[in-house]
């Protein structure tokens, strides 16, 4: 019989008009991982956030051991022996590791004297049982995501957590590192703790999790043991109905024949781009998109795609090598509400944020801005009572929708999408993804660049699958075009 | 239906200020009724009154729509007022050297110079901001100092009158004076010319490319770089100068206007209280025009209320950054309820 | 002989005219570590000043004075604390309306004690408190160590500040908060109620600057005596990069340079006097064309938390 450690119940959570808990439930055994699955908005961080302490329920009980608890903030939720392990990472970039590491260990006893000689020991015993490795010194501006993830969980295993709490843990991480990540979970969970891991992703949370609970709209919908589900059933749940997965991969071999004589949109040839930081980001880059195709970029973060999306959206320009870009150019940036939109103005002001620049004159029509507007807002589905709402007033998925929507309709020729559905809730996100190719099947519709963290939807929408390794572009043969293959070449750097 | 709210917001904030405006007369022991009384009587208790409001309005529209201007562009400039002084010199210096040209080409020539003087004032700051990356909060209040004080070595130096006794400079040609709007009184053609510059940053604001622009480099200047490829330096930059232009406009119409000459304590702290009209007037350049208006009714009702009330001329000031505080905190509220 | 007499009245008039600076700057640098910038510290000085010329002469001494000037500043500092911290209003637009009002309300209440054209107020002052032994050194024994006793408030701050900041948990915590309070916040510190801390401190010091103007260095209070001493303060800030220690090195050089233009004066340099009087607004400028671009504020400074959706 083993033991329940943490028992959420009955929770509910709004946030003014959104309801983001609407009475969930779950239940933590010692012992075990538990996979918490969901489509984006369906409440998963916020539980985890109720559970440690950065967010406080409306009602329902949390208790530990079967004691009834109040988490007001992350000093009780460690107290209580709750560790949270964030998705973006609460760690202050300009001191060291050891500072961050200081930084939360605030114990009452600790006082007013820095303990920092004390907490790297504890810290180096820690890594020592645990495998995880990092330089103690260095100012974590300078590491890598990776170690940054590594430094982030060995923070919540210094207060000695009965419960350790993932959000999203392998969003960052290329496919290859996550089997060493779920490998010392397990270790963790052995030692009598319980794991809970939150994710969206189906196959890696079945390949971990002893029990996977799905949340749907706020609420609990299904909890079971492992072998309990199968893939197919935990989507369903997720997403309340059978919801065709729309794949393109069918056609995707005829497509690509018939844009092998398309003209060419956009080009770059020896393309040397720099980063934020100066450094080379895009090593001798060739790269031709063709009306009517779309090309995939895969590759985890940081290997050059930003770059590359920024060059074929014309917002940086290459130090060496040349780039040849078509006038009406659509882009969707990665952040869209701090990037895409101007949260204090009004929809139609956001559209002309594009629009401006289609004029030659002077002055801005509004009345057509307008009606463009209304559009967009009709065809995308944008919730709002009408284009004078202030885009800040929208909710997320909706910014989202008007940002993709704006963009989408003014890609005459070529349409830059940096992860696209990241954040959309599964409708928008079917909705995009069915989009897309019907673009670009449309008579002179324009080529499309992709670029996304999301392996599924890049092998699932491209006819070319290209990876991003460390600045470089290496593409995927048509016959391996599998997750397994294509993680393998984004760490080998070849194919 | 348009959002609802920056009018709403602005009577409360005044109603607000007013409490504790006069809380605070009561508790300096002075009889709130009876200054307020005061205010009214020296603002707009007589047509005398109504005269000079307007007279003290001129420079507070201009500063105030230079203030707004530069808000607008994201731009914390709070150094209208040694801007205004920089305009204000230039404005004397033309205005006496230019005697001989006519009318039709000194006056012209005056206000050109004072903008412009306005705008160098604003170049370096700007060019701080943008090529430095010094805050321009800092920067343009200590321009403000090194303004008033060059205009103090000013008329006790290079442009002081030729008699040489007082420090203030000789009057500038008759030429150079700007037309009276109102015969009879001191109403001088400013006061149309800061309507018109409102009217026209609203026309600029509302369908220009350019004021969309500036609008959205103000309020999201990542998005403005990144999806409407919208130069935010140079925006920016324009923006900066532009206000400096305006608020040295200001200057060069006093002089041009009222002091036809310079001396060296011309502005009661104008640049400052603009940041006041700008902020009650929501930066929205009609709104400022009436912001302007009010603010002159406290500038000339202040002056009855030390006459008839005892209260201290400096209250007045205090009264201009409880009208920001308020503001301001209306304003928070505002975005606390919406989302 | 001559030589050296000139030296050390220059030495002297440095730290003399540094001092203000020094301790207001002091304050803003734990102030902007927390990451909130007090524009409003102008205000916090002049009502310091104000608050220790009333209170020296209700209390009838300049240290009744000098309590009340630093109480003065610290209210001030707590009013501009309550707009940009509680509510979340715009820092640099909020703290420029606290010096406005500061400056307003401190002109009012002047006038309205002491009539808009009073004679000159003479106040018990603060005099100097001569170290033993110190004061004594060749050259720099009177310049440093025979001051008014506030001098040595900022002489001590500097590295006990700089220990808190550095070697303590508390400043740990108030630096988190200052470059990523969501990372602070995680680790259960309570940003508003430090930053609210941190400002209310640079707000005493403030006050302690200003009630030094009035009762050590001119002997009197008049409308706007602070002239911009809280700006260049938080130049100066930036000067000394956040550091308490640089900071008051950078306060005290400033003090030498606006020492020197009374140097200049008096060998007879025929310069206006105006230029005088804008020289250390002037200086200012150049300083932060040239220092800014090599150093790194805070990287929260001066951004409302928590931050809207």
């Amino acid at each position: 019989m083993t033991r329940v450690l943490a028992r959420l119940d009955g929770v509910v959570r709004r946030f003014g008009s959104i309801t983001a808990l609407d009475g969930a439930q779950l239940e933590l055994r010692a012992g075990e991982v538990h996979g918490v699955l969901g489509e984006n908005g369906a409440g998963k961080s916020t539980l985890l956030n109720v559970l440690g302490g950065l967010v406080r329920p409306d009602s329902g009980t949390v208790s530990i051991e079967g004691v009834p608890v109040t988490i007001a903030n992350p000093r009780d939720a460690w107290t209580h022996g709750v560790g949270l392990v964030h998705q973006h990472f609460k760690l202050v970039p300009r001191l060291t590791v050891t500072e961050n590491l200081t930084l939360s260990i605030r114990t009452a006893h600790t006082g007013w004297r820095l303990p920092l000689a004390d907490v790297k020991e504890r810290a180096r015993a820690l890594m020592a049982s645990t495998g995880l490795d990092f330089p103690l010194d260095a100012d974590v501006e300078d590491l890598g995501v990776g170690d940054r993830q590594r430094v982030e969980i060995l923070k919540a295993l210094l207060r000695g957590p009965r419960v350790l709490v993932l959000d999203e843990p392998t969003a960052v991480l290329a496919p290859p590192e996550v089997e060493p990540l779920f490998e010392l979970l397990r270790k963790l969970a052995d030692e009598g703790r319980s794991v809970v891991l939150v994710a969206h992703n189906l196959e890696e949370i079945l390949s971990i999790a002893d029990r996977v609970t799905v949340l749907r709209e706020g609420r609990s919908v299904l909890t079971a043991e492992r072998r309990e589900v199968t893939a197919t059933g935990l989507a369903a749940a997720m997403v309340g109905r059978d919801a065709a997965v729309p794949s393109r991969v069918a056609e995707s071999t005829s497509v690509s024949n018939e844009t092998g004589g398309s003209p060419i949109v956009a080009s770059c040839a020896s393309a040397h781009v720099l980063g934020p930081r100066g450094e080379v980001a895009l090593e001798d880059v060739d790269l031709e998109i063709r009306r009517g195709e779309i090309v995939g970029v895969a590759g985890v973060a940081g290997n050059g795609q930003r770059e590359l999306a920024r060059l074929f959206s014309g917002r940086t320009a290459p130090i060496r090598g040349a780039v040849d870009l078509p006038p009406r150019i659509g882009f969707i940036p990665q952040d869209r509400i701090e990037e895409g939109l101007a949260l204090d103005l009004d929809l139609a002001e956001n559209v002309a944020l594009h629009e401006h620049r289609m004029t030659d004159s002077r002055l801005l029509d509004w009345t057509e801005i307008r009606a463009s507007t209304e559009r967009i807002v009709q065809d995308f589905d944008v919730r709002t009572p009408d284009t004078y709402t202030l885009a800040r007033a929208l909710s997320g998925g909706n910014q989202q929708k008007l940002v993709v929507g704006r963009e989408i309709r003014a890609a005459g020729d070529l349409l830059v999408a940096e992860n696209p559905t990241r954040g959309l809730d599964v409708v928008a996100t079917g909705f995009v993804r069915a989009l897309l190719p019907e673009l670009v099947a449309a008579p002179d519709g324009p080529g499309v660049l992709l670029v996304s963290t999301d392996l599924n939807e890049v092998i699932e929408l491209s006819d070319r699958i290209f990876t991003a390794v460390r600045g470089r572009l290496i593409e995927i043969p048509a016959d391996a075009r599998t997750r397994d293959s294509i993680g393998s070449v984004m760490l080998a750097g070849t194919v | 239906m348009k959002r609802p709210g920056p009018v709403v917001a602005a009577v409360v904030a005044l109603l607000a200020t007013t409490l504790v405006a006069a809380g605070s007369l009561w508790l300096g022991g002075f009889d709130p009724l009876q200054a307020g009384a005061a205010l009214v009587r020296g603002s707009v208790g007589s047509p005398t009154a109504l005269t000079i409001t307007m007279v003290r309005a001129v420079p507070l529209i201009l500063t105030g729509l230079a203030v707004s201007l530069a808000f607008r562009a994201g731009v914390w400039n709070i150094g209208a007022e040694g801007q205004l002084y920089a305009g204000a010199i230039a404005a004397v210096t033309v205005g006496i050297g230019g005697a001989g040209l006519p009318a039709l080409i000194l006056v012209p020539l005056v206000l050109l110079a004072a903008a412009l003087a306005g705008a160098l004032w604003a170049a370096v700051p700007a060019f701080m901001r943008v090529r430095l990356g010094v805050g321009e909060v800092i920067t343009t209040i200590l321009m403000n100092f090194v303004g008033v004080y060059l205009a103090a070595y000013m008329v006790s130096g290079p442009l002081q009158e030729a008699r040489g006794i007082f420090p203030q400079t000789d009057p500038i040609a008759d030429a150079a004076q700007l037309p009276i709007l109102l015969p009879g009184t001191r109403v001088h053609m400013g006061i149309v010319l800061a309507v018109a510059v409102g009217a026209v940053m609203w026309v600029v604001f509302k369908r220009t490319r350019f004021g969309f622009a500036v609008r959205a480099v103000g309020s999201a200047p990542k998005a403005a770089r990144i999806v409407g490829l919208i130069p935010v330096d140079r925006v920016m930059i324009i923006s900066f100068l532009a206000s400096g232009a305006i608020a040295g406009l200001a200057g060069g119409v006093e002089v041009a206007g009222v002091t036809f000459a310079l001396y060296a304590d011309l502005s009661p702290g104008w640049g400052y209280t603009a940041i006041a009209v700008a902020l009650l007037g929501g930066l929205h350049p009609i709104a400022v025009v009436g912001t302007g208006l009010l603010f002159g009714a406290l500038g000339s009702g202040a002056a009855a209320m030390q006459r008839d009330a005892g209260i201290p001329l400096a209250w007045a000031s205090a009264v201009e950054a409880l009208v920001i505080l308020s503001v301001l905190a209306v304003d928070q509220v505002r975005r606390r309820t919406d989302a | 002989m001559p030589e050296s007499l000139a030296l050390i009245a220059f030495l002297e008039a440095s730290v003399r005219l540094g001092v203000p600076l020094a301790l207001a700057a002091i304050g803003e640098t734990i102030t902007e570590r927390s990451g909130v910038i007090n524009i409003g510290l102008e205000g916090s000085i002049i009502s310091g000043a104000l608050g220790g010329a009333l209170g020296a002469l209700w209390l009838g001494g300049a240290w009744g004075g000098l309590v009340v000037g630093a109480l003065a500043g610290l209210f001030v500092a707590l009013v501009f604390a309550a707009f940009a911290i509680g509510l979340g209003t715009d820092q640099i637009i909020t703290g420029t309306a606290i010096t406005l009002g500061g400056l307003g309300f401190t002109g009012a209440i002047y006038q309205a004690e002491f009539g808009a054209t009073g004679t000159a107020l003479t106040l018990p002052t603060l005099s100097e408190m001569p170290i033993p032994g110190l004061s004594s050194l060749p050259v720099i024994g009177s310049a440093l160590f025979d001051q008014a006793p506030t001098t040595y408030l900022a002489y001590l701050l500097a590295p006990t500040l700089w220990y808190f900041l550095f070697r303590t948990q508390w400043g740990l915590e108030l630096r988190a908060a200052g470059e990523e309070p969501d990372a602070a916040a995680a680790a259960g510190v309570r940003v508003r109620l430090v930053r609210f801390w941190a400002t209310g401190f640079g707000g005493l010091l403030g006050g302690i600057a200003g009630a030094h103007l009035s009762l050590a260095h001119a002997g009197t209070f008049t409308e706007n005596m602070s002239a911009g001493r809280g700006f260049i303060a938080i130049a100066v800030v930036v000067l000394g990069r956040w550091n308490p220690l640089l900071v008051l090195i950078a306060a005290l050089l400033f003090g030498a340079a606006s020492a020197l233009q009374f140097q200049a004066q008096t060998f007879g340099l025929d310069l206006p006097y105006q230029l005088f009087l804008a020289f250390p607004y002037l200086l200012t400028l150049a300083a932060l064309a040239g220092w800014v671009g090599r150093t790194r504020a805070p990287a929260a400074l001066a951004v409302s938390w928590p931050r809207r959706r």
